[in-house]
């Protein structure tokens, strides 16, 4: 899980509340930076940004046009979580606080290009890392999740008669056809590697278990480029739980144990040639004390 | 070459006039109210920091949060020992909006009469 402290900028400038805005705007030109956190005896009690100094009249105190409500993030937080965090407020910069210190500033732009790493160049997709990362925060969050995992049938041999870069077409189209059919609200889907794509989901297992009924229908319907036949094998686990301890460790262990339930599920779909193959919910509880 | 009875260009006289005002500072320099616009070129802390320092303890500062043109308004704490804050603090920054913008710091002088008619038992 990539964290702010990892992309953060660790050199801190700071300005004192009394310093007038004038003052403030030539250290952010000078240094090219977009904001100054106020810190007045060593306590943090705002923050002015190239916004707030627009705003001002030159001859004001930064504590006259600094922005009062700071929006501080621990440095462990996820990249993920920040970014959330930043369109919640409608904010470009998050302070990051360790304890009672400014440790560092996380800006928008240096979140957006660490998330790029995570995007699939091929299909525009999340990777799996994000994945990961948003179902252990749906679990943080205390939702029930399920994990839809989708397996392309023989696409080996789409790739060995019509070649890779026809291979990477289709692929493309799975990933829109995948897309389409989401729910944004509660689905989050990921290309897991190579011709395997997952869903993660806050549904029901019975209501996940449709959804993958959906998506094995509409792969059959679709009319797919020289008459070639594309179909998917889907695995769908969910899980309860219950007096979970240690949430960090917790969720990420259940979040695994669920991709690989359902993967499994969709191998024993394509072994079985059924469409859709549904493991039955698993408590959490005792899994994880048995560990 | 100058003509004949043509005397050279002289140099400009330079004369500064200069007019001087005595009188004397104030103490305290302001006056009962000042409303601090949003974008004047003072702000609320600016304010305070300027009256603690010459007028200590005397005026308090309100911090208007939706109001449209005023920040701040900054009072004599005297005067509301006559008028209730809110009493007052309604009638000064409805005229003060008549007549401010945004960039504006407006002071006011209030001054008030209380007047009480009382009857007793003879």
């Amino acid at each position: 899980m990539q964290m702010a402290k990892n992309i953060m900028s660790r050199k801190l400038y700071t300005i004192d509340p009394l310093t007038g805005v004038g003052r403030a705007a030539a250290i952010m030109e000078r240094c090219g930076i977009g904001c100054l956190p106020v810190v007045d005896e060593g306590k943090l009690v705002g923050i002015i940004t190239s916004r707030d100094i627009k705003k001002s009249h030159p001859n004001r105190l930064v504590a006259d046009a600094m922005t009062k409500e700071v929006i501080t993030v621990p440095p462990t937080v996820s990249i993920w979580e920040a970014k959330k965090l930043m369109e919640e407020y409608k904010i470009e910069r998050l302070v990051v606080v360790d304890e009672k210190n400014i440790v560092g500033i996380i800006t928008k732009a240096q979140i957006i290009a660490e998330l790029s790493r995570y995007i699939d160049s091929l299909t525009g997709l999340n990777k799996a890392e994000v994945f990961y990362e948003r179902a252990r925060q749906l679990l943080k969050k205390g939702h029930e999740i399920a994990v839809i995992f989708l397996d392309i049938d023989n696409f080996g041999l789409i790739n060995k008669e019509y070649g890779h870069v026809y291979g990477d077409s289709v692929l493309r189209r799975i990933a829109a056809i995948l897309d389409r059919l989401i729910d944004k609200k509660r689905d989050i889907l990921c290309r897991y590697a190579g011709d395997e794509f997952a869903v993660v989901s806050t549904r029901s297992l019975k209501d996940a278990e449709r959804f993958a009924l959906q998506v094995v229908t509409a792969f059959a319907n679709e009319k797919w480029p020289d008459g070639i036949k594309v179909s998917v094998s889907a695995g769908v686990a969910g899980g309860r739980r219950s007096g979970l301890r240690n949430l960090n460790e917790d969720s990420s262990y259940i979040v695994k144990n669920l991709i690989n339930l359902a993967s499994l599920a969709s191998t024993k779909a394509k072994k079985l040639k059924k469409p859709v193959v549904v493991v039955d919910a698993v408590e959490f509880k005792e899994m994880v004390s048995m560990q | 070459m100058l003509s004949k009875g043509t005397s050279p260009p002289t140099e400009p006289l330079r004369k500064a006039d200069m007019t001087i005002k005595l009188s004397e500072f104030e103490i305290p320099p302001m006056q009962d109210i000042m409303l601090v616009g949003k974008k004047a070129p003072i702000g609320p802390e600016a304010v305070r920091q300027m009256v603690d320092a010459v007028s200590p303890d005397q005026y308090e500062i309100v911090h208007l949060n939706s109001h449209e043109v005023f920040e701040a308004v900054v009072i004599k704490k005297s005067l509301l020992k006559l008028l209730p804050k809110e009493k007052l603090l309604s009638v000064v920054i409805e005229e003060g909006g008549r007549i401010a913008n945004e960039s504006m710091v407006v002071k006011a002088q209030i001054n008030l009469t209380i007047r009480v008619n009382r009857v007793v038992d003879l």
